[in-house]
């Protein structure tokens, strides 16, 4: 069953700015769906339509089969989790569970207990409960933030830039997090590594959609990313190169865990196997190692 | 002093919360400690004999002091209310007499000192919340949540701005009428103010994207504790034994 629908939605700033144009999508219940776009293409703006606090000039946003406006906004925005890219912007109470309890207590939902320990649980925060949310670091305000939106049991969740700002532990540790959590959502970001790693099917979006397809759709058309001023991820080049050099490449990876699973296949394809040693690492013996370790392979390339 | 110096320091933030936790009072029910502190601020305010007003300060301070909150930063504070203070005392010292200037000082003060120990050691939110517990009407506690909420939205991007500045060699003009320092401290007062209208509305966004419609109020209400109900009464009795002996004095 589809959770949500936008049908031909446009909106445009006060100066006349074209923020959207035409733009449909559907959800399924569920379903992770990424909108990616350069900055200024409207993703945290759709995602404000949605929301339902600010209203599509053209086209309507249907969520659980009952059309938005501004009078039942407040209403159907109970199906929804917006978890926003700053979260000091929705941060407001004391403690770490007051704050989990928030939203529940605001929309009279029961076992407010009960929710805030699986809020806290399923973002894997349940020892900060008791601390002063404005003390910790980012990655944790937005597991806080992720937290108090869960609480609420959203249909959907609406994610704005969810990695922006995070370090590569905390950004790794929320992919993982969003990945396993069995729930609607739609994501606007630019970090198409993550994206990869976390949504069904994605949507390139540059005020109107772009195209629309799979992750690695949307990397086999580079042409078309590039042009909306998108940059296919590293590790895609890499594979680029390698297919170009021969090594056929069955799926052009997008992220690190797809790109070990293929080139895995790769080597195996090619008869090849992979030799990996462990070993202490020592700075003072670093150099006379490589050393040996250069002249030992150069000698077995000249005895072949 | 430069123009750059003069608007720091207008713009200082003497965050209210910073001792809450390390005071004694900061465990104690936010409402225990404002019936307790209220009463005592009413008694003092209506003490008229000298003596009994300079007691009615004994009491503050020596509150002040058992209160575990450094006396650097209530004296802070303190100073921040002495010009308003001085302003009233002088007035009736210049027109009615000497006496009556340091009672009214020492009355005021006293008020001051206890409104100061009570606000250092309890977190703002929980003052707000414990107000709402003692029936204040929800519009005024949810306003000052949000007041409060907001001055911190608007002190942050403050020092954003003021360090931004100075990255870029801003260091404030040659003195206080240098006009291009006042033109650079006009455009930070816009800009901060435009700045922090987008992330008020972001902030109200957050809001309501968590259900608020016109409260804001703590979970969990924990039931008065045997320690926190000795606070209000000797807070309640000091109050009442410096009005019967006023009345007393007076009758």
């Amino acid at each position: 069953m589809r959770c949500l629908e936008i049908h031909d939605v446009g909106f445009s700033y006060k100066d006349g700015t074209i923020a959207l144009k035409g733009v449909s999508l559907g959800l399924e219940d569920g379903e992770k769906v990424a909108i990616i776009g350069p900055n200024g293409a409207g993703k945290s703006t759709l995602l404000h339509l949605v929301a339902g606090f600010r209203m599509p000039f053209s086209g309507e946003v249907i969520i659980s089969g009952r059309r938005l406006d501004s009078d039942n906004a407040d209403t159907l925005r109970r199906d929804l989790g917006l978890l926003f890219q700053d979260p000091d912007d929705q941060i407001f109470m004391p403690t770490v569970e007051e704050d989990v309890a928030f939203g529940p207590r605001n929309l009279k939902l029961d076992d407010i207990d009960g929710r805030v320990a699986r809020g806290l649980r399923s973002t894997g925060i349940e020892e900060l409960a008791k601390r002063k949310p404005h003390r910790l670091s980012y990655g944790m305000k937005k597991r806080v933030a992720l937290a108090g939106t869960m609480a609420m049991d959203p249909r959907v969740l609406l994610l704005d830039e969810p990695t922006s700002g995070l370090d590569p532990r905390a950004r790794k540790d929320l992919i993982k997090l969003l990945r396993s959590m069995d729930r609607g959502m739609l994501i606007a970001t630019h970090d198409i590594e993550a994206a990869a790693e976390i949504v069904d099917r994605a949507i390139v979006l540059d005020v109107e959609i772009v195209m629309e397809g799979t992750m690695r759709d949307l990397v086999m058309a580079r042409e078309a990313l590039e042009k909306v001023g998108l940059e296919v991820p590293p590790i895609s080049k890499f594979f680029g190169v390698l297919d170009a050099m021969g090594y056929q490449v069955e799926n052009l990876p997008v992220s690190m865990d797809q790109a070990v699973a293929e080139l895995t296949k790769v080597i195996e394809r090619e008869g090849k196997h992979m030799h990996a040693h462990i070993h202490e690492h020592d700075h003072a013996k670093e150099a006379d190692h490589a050393h040996e370790h250069s002249r030992g392979h150069k000698g077995q390339s000249e005895a072949d | 002093m430069t123009a750059l110096h003069l608007h720091d320091r207008m713009f200082e933030v003497h965050p209210l919360d910073e001792h809450a936790s390390e005071s004694r009072l900061g465990r104690l029910d936010a409402r225990a400690k404002l019936v307790g502190v209220l009463a005592f601020v009413v008694a003092s305010a209506l003490l008229t004999k000298p003596e009994l007003v300079l007691a009615s300060l004994a009491v503050a301070v020596t509150f002040a002091a058992s209160s575990a909150i450094p006396l650097r930063h209530t004296l802070r504070l303190y100073l921040g209310a002495l010009p308003f203070i001085l302003l009233a005392s002088l007035s009736l010292f210049l027109f009615v007499g000497l006496d009556n200037g340091v009672a009214m000082w020492a009355r005021t003060s006293a008020c001051v000192l206890a409104l100061i120990v009570l606000a250092s050691g309890t977190e703002t939110f929980e003052l707000f919340s414990g107000l709402r517990r003692l029936r204040v009407p929800a519009i005024i506690t949810t306003l000052l949540m949000l007041t409060h909420k907001y001055i911190g939205l608007l002190t942050e991007e403050l020092s954003r701005m003021t360090v931004a500045r100075r990255a870029r060699g801003f260091l404030g003009g040659r003195n206080l009428l240098d006009r291009y320092a006042l033109k650079v401290i006009s455009y930070t007062a816009g800009m901060v103010l435009v700045r922090s209208s987008e992330r008020a509305d972001r902030a109200y966004e957050g809001l309501k994207s968590r259900g608020f419609e016109k409260e804001m109020v703590g979970w969990r209400t924990k039931r008065i504790a045997a320690q926190e109900t000795l606070f209000m009464a000797s807070m309640l009795a000091a109050s009442v034994v410096l009005l019967a002996v006023q009345m007393e004095l007076v009758g």
